[in-house]
């Protein structure tokens, strides 16, 4: 689960926001599924659940400026166990609150064991690829002596025969 | 695992892009930045004397015609200035300092060469409250302190872990470059042998041919 927001920050407190700051906003999958795309908006938010896993970008593109200025940009983009919509609580120091407390805290420690296995499978595949790796370099080692050596034998086997043809030898 | 962040950028006479990306969604997260020249990100702080703690990896480092590239630096200003934190042609690190004042804390990534490389980073806010802040406020609890704290630790172990996530993308990145160009190197070098071995056949054949006057050799 994903979710963001994003406004362009005002630059004159008070004022309107100045309609050249506008932004295209992309949200893209890693296989280039488009999830949110906004045209010439200042604000918007998206939220989505993820399918694959891999990088997800959020583009921001701006038009042309002239002069050129500086947009600021807020952008709050929260996934997994931090999307999650918790309880909010108003009066802090009630049991309640300690309560969606602990709760939080008991997803983020969830959260932390999953990811610990997922280091250790990437870990593991990781010393997979490496010993295979090595196991490539030796063979193609042997592999690469053993080539050299043929191939000088043919060269000078078909030197050996042009020569003897050639009635020099 | 979420930051509220602010990101300025001058927009040129063309059509710019920032492109924040988020890692791996399912189990990861970690937002990422590619760095042409400067990227800055903001991040608020509301309390004086909180922690801010934070990593950055940079992806990409050993990118192709090998790692010349020291690496990126990286600075952080304070609400007023001046510059609290600072490390320089780093491939990646872990970061700590206590916020001498509350407000918008710039961090930036500089990238002194034209290679445009991937920064994968994490910043985090800590505050836990004091016992000034327990006498203002009447409804904070002791236990909230020890929440704070238990909270902060998680914070920890969060961070920690992405970093191990960042680098560990790292290495496979190099890793799966070497297992690449292992069959690529080999193969090319059998090629070559080959190639070069006929060449030299066929010349010495062309030496001793009927055109060349042979009994000059």
């Amino acid at each position: 689960m994903s979710v963001g927001k994003y406004h362009i920050v005002n630059p004159n407190e008070g004022f309107p926001l100045p309609d050249s700051h506008k932004v295209i906003v992309r949200v893209t999958s890693p296989n280039g599924g488009s999830y949110h795309y906004s045209d010439h908006v200042s604000e918007g938010h998206f939220a989505f659940q993820a399918v694959e896993s891999g990088d997800y970008m959020a583009c921001f593109f701006a038009s042309d400026h002239q002069p050129s200025s500086t947009m600021t940009i807020d952008f709050d983009w929260k996934s997994g166990i931090a999307a999650k919509d918790w309880v909010n609580v108003a009066k802090k120091g009630s049991i309640e609150a300690m309560q969606e407390e602990l709760k939080k805290m008991f997803g983020t420690v969830q959260s932390i064991n999953k990811d610990m296995y997922y280091l250790r499978e990437r870990e593991q595949e990781m010393q997979q690829l490496n010993i295979s790796t090595n196991s490539k370099f030796f063979w193609l080692g042997i592999f690469s002596i053993i080539f050299a050596l043929s191939v000088a034998g043919v060269q000078l086997w078909h030197l050996k025969t042009f020569f003897e043809k050639k009635k020099l030898i | 695992m979420g930051s509220g962040l602010r990101f300025g950028y001058v927009s040129p006479a063309f059509l710019l892009a920032l492109i924040i990306s988020l890692r791996s969604i399912c189990r990861v997260s970690a937002l990422s930045v590619t760095v042409n020249n400067i990227e800055c990100v903001y991040e608020y702080v509301l309390y004086d004397g909180d922690t801010v703690s934070g990593n950055f990896v940079v992806v990409d480092h050993d990118i192709f015609w090998g790692s010349d590239h020291p690496g990126i630096d990286f600075t952080v200003t304070s609400p007023t200035g001046d510059v609290v934190h600072t490390l320089k042609g780093t491939s990646g690190d872990k970061f700590e300092f206590k916020a001498p004042r509350s407000g918008m804390y710039k961090f930036c990534f500089h990238n002194p060469y034209s290679a445009p490389e991937t920064v994968s980073f994490h910043i985090h806010v800590g505050h836990i409250p004091t016992e000034h802040d327990l006498a203002k406020d009447e409804h904070l609890d002791p236990i909230n302190v020890k929440i704070a704290r238990l909270r902060e630790a998680l914070e920890a172990v969060i961070s920690e872990q992405k970093y191990l996530k960042a680098r560990d993308e790292r290495h496979r990145r190099t890793n799966e470059s070497t297992a690449s160009r292992v069959i690529g190197y080999s193969v090319m070098e059998y090629v070559l042998l080959a190639g070069v071995s006929t060449l030299q056949a066929f010349y010495i054949r062309h030496l001793f041919s009927k055109s060349v006057a042979y009994n000059r050799v």
